[in-house]
């Protein structure tokens, strides 16, 4: 039986899915607290959000990059 | 004889295409993130892109669900025939009838099918139909619901925002994801390629190594890959203007945070599958990404007997293909002139759903399968806006 594949398929479905949604969520959750305009929120609030946006970037590219047997040969 | 049936797999793959477009980039022509020209070309350009990832489930369409070659037994490029015809003719049923059902298992059923009726139930490799198959197809489509619910669940829970002196809440500001919506439905579209462009590939192979040109157990060769990619691809941008037609009735009732979520899971759940050489159906795997993300958001509840009836649909599919398939194998091998007669009723099949659907009217109901999944959640708030487009829903299928 192939239970075990089953199982590798659930948990990286799972990974995959909830890395790439929070650091997506994080991004917009920052990117919104960024664009108040009542309030004055420290400069670095920005720049994280970008870097969040950036990793969830890499995280798919990096999930291709795990899946195209070209670059695993 | 092979050079037909190569022909009749390309067409099967472009009907994928032209009828899943939608699947993927429905939600973000809907909420206006993209274009519906850029989205279909998009569609079109990684669906294309896709079909040249990987070549698991190909090898499982081509060496494992069939017995062929070295067991002695002799699979002909007639009996393979009789199962795309059979998968056609029940896509065209159901097409017609407007029943949810899934191309790949319409594909499989009529093969297996096929097989049984032409060679006998030894040359069926039931073991690795079990394994690659029918389990994917059940676990794939929970797997991505499950997985879409946590993903919906955290991404509401990580940007709501509400003000830490009076509690109340603030603007969710949420627009981001409607840009996010552009990149995930993308990455459906990719795995759309994948997955779907491979079961093609898998059939010609399998006619290339019945026919004695090609070793059995050998995976595509590069003109079959490339053929099914722009197959598919062709398949996906020409199937496009029904969704830019479609626009005008109104699409799924789902928020861009969720789409996104959804979205996520499914290409998530396909591409993990396609790697491992599950060959499953990606309209399956929306469905239960649709599903599980209206579960996530809060205020709904799932309209059971809905979802139990696209359940229904998908687990008929298979027989009922295969049933065909078995009629069409036995039609063929009564000699040439069953062969004909075959060729020239499937030939008409096409001509006339071709024809068909140029006449239909293209509402949500046909163009969109998942759709069908999207009505089996109820929102609470939106509840009189849903049973209205139930009710449009059946007016359109009489």
């Amino acid at each position: 039986m192939k239970w075990l594949e089953l199982v590798q398929v659930a948990g990286a479905t799972l990974a995959a899915a909830v890395t790439v949604t929070v650091l997506y969520a994080l991004g917009v959750r920052l990117t919104a607290i960024a664009g108040d305009a009542r309030t004055t929120q420290p400069g670095w609030v920005r720049p994280l959000s970008y870097v969040c946006f950036a990793l969830c970037g890499v995280a798919v590219l990096f999930g291709l990059y795990l899946i195209i047997p070209y670059f695993s040969k | 004889m092979v050079a037909l049936v190569i022909t009749l797999a390309l067409f099967f793959d472009f009907t994928n295409g032209f009828h899943d477009t939608a699947n993927a980039m429905a939600t973000p022509i809907a909420t206006g993130a993209i274009k519906p020209k850029t989205a279909v070309a998009l569609a079109a350009v990684l669906n294309l892109v896709g079909a040249f990832l990987s070549t698991e489930v190909a090898k499982t369409v081509s060496g494992g669900i069939i017995r062929e070659g070295s067991d002695g037994i002799q699979i002909t490029p007639a009996i393979i025939f009789a199962g795309l015809m059979g998968a056609i003719l029940w896509n065209m049923i159901t097409w017609l009838k407007g029943l949810p059902s899934s191309s790949s298992h319409a594909l499989f059923g009529g093969l297996i099918g096929a097989a049984i009726a032409g060679i006998g139930l030894h040359s069926v490799n039931f073991a690795s139909v079990l394994q690659k198959v029918l389990l994917p197809a059940v676990f794939a489509p929970v797997i991505a619901a499950a997985v879409a619910y946590v993903c919906t669940r955290l991404a509401y829970a990580l940007t709501s925002r509400h003000d830490p002196e009076t509690g109340s809440k603030l603007t969710q500001k949420r627009g981001g994801f409607r840009t996010g919506q552009i990149f995930t439905s993308s990455l459906v579209a990719l795995a759309h390629g994948t997955n779907d462009a491979q079961k093609t590939m898998g059939i010609i192979t399998l006619v290339l190594i019945s026919a004695g040109s090609q070793e059995p157990g050998s995976g595509p060769q590069f003109w079959v890959i490339a053929a099914c990619a722009l197959a598919i691809a062709i398949g996906t941008y020409s199937g496009g203007w029904r969704i830019i037609r479609t626009m005008g009735s109104g699409l799924t009732d789902v928020k861009p945070a969720q789409g996104f979520a959804a979205e996520t899971s499914t290409a998530a759940a396909i591409l993990a599958s396609s790697h491992l050489g599950f060959a499953l159906s990606t309209t399956h795997v929306a469905s239960g990404s649709v599903i599980g993300s209206g579960m996530g958001r809060r205020g709904t509840t799932v309209r059971w007997g809905t979802a139990g009836k696209i359940v229904t649909g998908w687990l008929f599919t298979l027989p009922a293909a295969g049933i065909v398939g078995a009629l069409t194998a036995l039609l063929v091998s009564t000699g040439t002139v069953g062969f004909i007669i075959a060729a020239v009723a499937g030939t008409a099949a096409v001509i006339f759903m071709f024809f068909a659907s140029r006449k239909s009217h293209v509402g949500h109901h046909n163009a969109v399968e998942v759709e069908e999944a999207g009505q089996a959640i109820r929102f609470a708030k939106k509840k009189a806006a849903a049973v209205s487009r139930t009710n449009n829903s059946k007016d359109g299928r009489k």
